[in-house]
């Protein structure tokens, strides 16, 4: 077993298991704990091994491997807290990171709003660790990739894309008790196709590398280039969509920082704000946070340790719950619901594992009941226009094609739209059966979401291409 | 500069004295057995320090400090990097031999060999100046500072969110290359700024200063903070957001505009910085950032712009994000054209990307940290001045709307079709400022929008804006850029967009 003197590094740790493992973690945390002279003290404790083979026109052009770990220190004096981050673990390095975390301490002001540290419990088991996701080689990642490449190039297209595997552990601790301990792994297949004029688009995420086949996703990318071939124009105006899991995801996401966790709330900024109990969007759009739905990504704690929750936040259109760190539940005089982000957390908690709940359709039962409209793989840089009204604007991009009599019949130049996100769920006339999980930074938020059949979806502009 | 010593801490407790230059050797003479025809070896130790305040109230403070090596290979004409946190001389080979590895995972999967453009290689320091290290002044003055600004802000009513930041970050980088170059920098950045969220009737409005994305952001020490003079703003950043409350909002239809410079800063990082990147043009980007529209059978023909529009990529600017020494490949920062008088002339481009053009790197290639690959990434992309004061731009338009300081921004994958929308707005009637409007929004396409530019505002009015929060690559990178502008007057701009039927 390493000591902190000599935590695992590149050169020492194993390359296929956590890049931390519970004993390790338990004796850094331990160690980091004990040097602290502060009242209370929480670690957290975070190791990542990231790798990720890189590919454009057709051969690889990045291929990158890194390993990292951080520990971040927060420190309690009275009702004054601080809080320093490091990557030197050895002795040293922990001493000197807990004199930084008391130091800023005392030098800040009395936070009437700090909460308890979260007391030692017991965690839910989720299994989040694929042995051959961390055990993922160059040499394999390479092999899948190659394929999608030579298949673009026979058919004169240009592929692009990335494979990824991370390996990771977070170690909670706090001198309450408290120790928490999970490590995972997560990988993405990535890949757009380009024509000389058209462009398709595939993107998976899986805890098991095993299950991103490349050369079979590739291969929806490359069809969706073929089919959208020349795309022509069509005018600005409202136009019946329908939306790929994917393009769902990128718009039920962005409600995440408008308002489902408790600052915003309690700031007046968040669309629910006010409007508790209330019907907001459709009656049958139900989205909760979830971290226990297995394809959602989730995590049995939080950074402070707490257990956590399944969290309704809109339930049947009406506007339920947000989710909670420990310091937000204090001044609301509620639990925390687990979902402290890592700091700095200038927003407070945050959904971890969003789910929007699905249909009875399948993609191509929602194309098939579609008279006129248009059909849109992926939305690209959406941004908050209003927030109150939950008004983004975005792009189409990689494969966008118009619906005629229940079949795609050619592709579309890019169109940008601006579109309330709560009017759109409004608006969902057909719900997918099957929803895949969209990760929008790495290991931590994740949306789960169906295709959608969504009637007098706004756009306001077209791109030349 | 100092005397760089980034492992001296470290080396003490394992009881050696290994010097920086012995680890880098360690990795570049590794690589070369390892069969590398070329490596560089990157050590940074860098430390952040952030300070927000809401409402009075510290809510967020962190001090980070990260250290670790990177290291690059080409080997069998294909690419590999490896990075780890730790810096002995052991890691240093695991670096080594791992990026070998993984580029010879690459090398099986190549149309052609990686060709670099030629470089002749530098020993050299660097270091930002600062009049005050940020990470000197007492912490204790910081934190007052923002309690002080929030609170005023507190008073104004409608108000519901006061908030204050502080950032500093500090990049102490050892480069070494198998070609010969050593060199050391030291970056220093600092940003500082205020904004007021007030909330009415379904409405939520925001205003900042000096501009959104927490401030103003400088390759520059403390003395930013004391200029910027976040206190003696608060009051008139917390009436003008609760005056929009109440304001109209800005019509939809055809309008000549008047974009401020941190607007206008951008306006050219998204529409001229992004697509300026000679990475994206060849296609680098295209599965997450996106391709451009720039493509090199435009390079030196494309009227971009009109006459009016000089863009350059100055690495060497004073106070920008994007001013250094050398990039992360070693070459030297410098000043180059991208568009000259309204026409496209040049592009952002790194050793490789040059070489397919035949053109040396103009350096501009910098990594997120010492555990990610350098990328092409924009300098200070500043627009050269004009000749107008902005009293008299105003007092020129018979008709229009100043549009003043970001809050959303959308441009598609190739930097054609952009959407962007504005704190402020004040209708222009008659050669003067009228009314506030708010939920002012614009869109556009790129070169279009460019050619309506009929007058660029006067040194005068002429800021080097920072952007800190700049992503792309796969990994995802961060990086802090900056654009240089003033303000700028644009004809039949289509405005209103979002909030219209």
């Amino acid at each position: 077993v390493s000591t902190p003197e000599n935590a695992p590094t590149l050169a020492t740790a194993s390359a296929t298991g956590p890049p931390l493992t519970r004993e390790e973690a338990q004796l850094v945390v331990r160690e980091a704990l004990s040097q602290s002279a502060a009242e209370q003290t929480e670690a957290i404790l975070e190791a990542r091994r990231e790798s990720l083979t890189r590919f454009a026109n057709n051969e690889i052009h990045q291929n990158v491997t890194s390993v990292n770990h951080t520990l971040t220190l927060r420190v309690r004096v009275g009702r004054r807290s601080g809080m320093a981050t490091t990557n030197r673990l050895d002795s040293s390095g922990l001493r000197q990171v807990a004199d930084r975390a008391l130091a800023i301490a005392r030098l800040s002001p009395e936070d009437p709003h700090l909460p308890d540290l979260a007391s030692p419990a017991s965690y839910r088991e989720l299994d989040a660790w694929v042995a051959a996701t961390a055990a993922s080689t160059p040499e394999e990642r390479a092999a899948a990739v190659g394929p999608v490449m030579a298949a673009a190039a026979k058919r004169n297209l240009n592929a692009a894309g990335a494979l990824t595997a991370l390996a990771s552990a977070l170690a909670v601790g706090n001198t309450r008790g408290v120790f928490a301990y999970q490590p995972e792994t997560y990988s993405q297949f990535t890949c757009t196709v380009r024509s000389e004029n058209s462009s398709g688009w595939v993107d998976r995420h899986r805890r098991d590398v095993r299950a991103l086949e490349a050369e079979t996703l590739g291969a929806i990318a490359i069809e969706k280039a073929e089919r959208s071939r020349g795309p022509g124009a069509t005018e600005p105006g409202r136009y019946t969509v329908v939306l790929e899991p994917s393009a769902v995801a990128e718009l039920v996401g962005m409600l995440v920082f408008l308002g489902l966790g408790a600052q915003a709330h309690q700031e007046g900024r968040s669309f629910m704000a006010g409007r508790m109990g209330e019907r907001i969007t459709g009656e049958r759009v139900t989205i909760g946070d979830d971290a226990w739905d297995p394809r959602a990504f989730g995590r049995p704690f939080d950074v402070e340790g707490t257990p956590r929750r399944a969290v309704p936040l809109i339930a049947n259109g009406v506007a339920r719950g947000v989710v909670y760190d420990r310091r937000t539940a204090k001044k609301d005089g509620v639990e925390s619901t687990g979902h402290a982000v890592a700091p700095p957390a200038t927003e407070g908690p945050l959904p971890y594992s969003l789910v929007l709940g699905s249909g009875d359709r399948s993609l191509e039962q929602l194309i098939a009941s579609t008279e006129r409209g248009i059909l849109v793989t992926r939305f690209w840089y959406n941004r908050v226009v209003d927030v109150k009204k939950t008004l983004v604007t975005g792009m189409t991009r990689d494969g966008t094609f118009v619906i005629e009599n229940g079949r795609l019949t050619r592709g579309l130049r890019n169109l940008r739209f601006n579109q309330s996100v709560l009017e759109t769920l409004e608006n969902a006339e057909g719900w997918g059966a099957a929803a895949e999980p969209t990760v929008f930074d790495y290991v931590g938020n994740a949306v789960v979401a169906p295709a959608l059949k969504v009637r007098d979806f706004r756009f306001t502009g077209v791109s030349p291409f | 500069l100092d005397s760089i010593d980034l492992f001296r801490g470290r080396q003490a407790t394992h009881g050696g004295e290994i010097s920086m230059n012995d680890i880098l050797d360690r990795a570049l003479n590794t690589a070369q057995l390892g069969g590398a025809s070329y490596t560089e070896a990157r050590a940074v130790s860098s430390r952040s320090q952030l300070i927000e305040v809401r409402n009075r109230e510290v809510n967020a403070l962190q001090e980070n400090a990260s250290l670790g090596l990177g290291v690059r290979v080409i080997v069998d004409g294909a690419w590999g990097f490896a990075a780890s946190a730790e810096s002995s001389l052991a890691d240093a080979e695991a670096c080594a031999r791992l990026a070998c590895r993984v580029a010879r995972a690459s090398a099986r999967f190549r149309r052609g060999p990686v060709a670099l453009a030629p470089l002749e290689p530098s020993t050299a320091r660097y270091e930002t100046p600062t009049r005050v290290d940020p990470f000197e002044v007492p912490l204790a003055d910081k934190i007052a500072l923002l309690v002080e600004a929030t609170g005023i802000m507190e008073r104004e009513p409608n108000i519901k969110v006061a908030l204050g930041t502080m950032q500093f970050w500090e990049d102490r980088k050892h480069f070494a290359s198998s070609e010969g170059a050593r060199i050391e920098q030291r970056i220093v950045h600092s940003g500082a700024g205020i904004a007021a969220w007030a909330a009415g009737n379904d409405d939520l409005q925001v205003r900042s200063y000096p501009t959104s994305f927490g401030g103003q952001y400088e390759a520059i020490g403390w003395e930013l903070v004391d200029r910027l003079d976040l206190k003696g703003h608060a009051a008139e950043t917390a009436a003008t957001a609760n005056a929009l409350l109440t304001a109209p909002v800005c019509p939809s239809g055809d309008a000549t505009i008047i974009l401020d410079g941190s607007q206008m800063s951008l306006q050219i990082h998204e529409s001229c910085g992004h697509p300026a990147e000679l990475d994206r043009a060849l296609g680098h980007e295209a599965n997450y950032a996106g391709t451009s529209f720039l493509t090199p059978d435009l390079l030196g023909n494309l009227r971009y712009g009109s006459e009016h529009v000089s863009i350059v990529a100055d690495a060497t600017a004073p106070r920008g994000l994007g001013t250094f020494g050398f990039d992360d490949e070693g070459v030297p920062g410098q000043k180059v054209d991208l568009v000259r008088n309204g026409r496209f002339v040049g592009y952002l481009t790194s050793r490789e990307t040059a070489a397919a053009l035949g053109l040396p790197s103009n350096g501009t290639m910098r990594a997120e940290s010492w555990g990610h690959i350098p990328l092409i990434r924009m300098t200070n992309i500043n627009l050269e001045p004009g000749r107008w004061t902005l009293d008299q731009l105003i007092a020129d338009t018979e008709d229009g709307i100043h549009m003043i300081t970001n809050r959303s921004w959308s441009i598609d994958d190739r930097r054609f079709n952009f959407q962007f929308g504005t704190e402020v707005g004040y209708e222009i009637k008659h050669g003067k400022r009228g009314r506030l409007l708010k939920n002012c929004t614009y869109t556009g396409i790129t070169p279009e929008f460019w050619n309506k530019c009929d007058a660029v505002c006067d040194a005068s009015d002429w800021e080097i804006w920072g952007t800190p929060n700049c992503g792309k690559g796969q990994p995802s990178q961060t990086m802090r850029t900056a654009q240089g502008a003033s303000s700028a007057r644009f004809r039949n701009v289509q405005v209103g967009v979002g909030y219209g039927s």
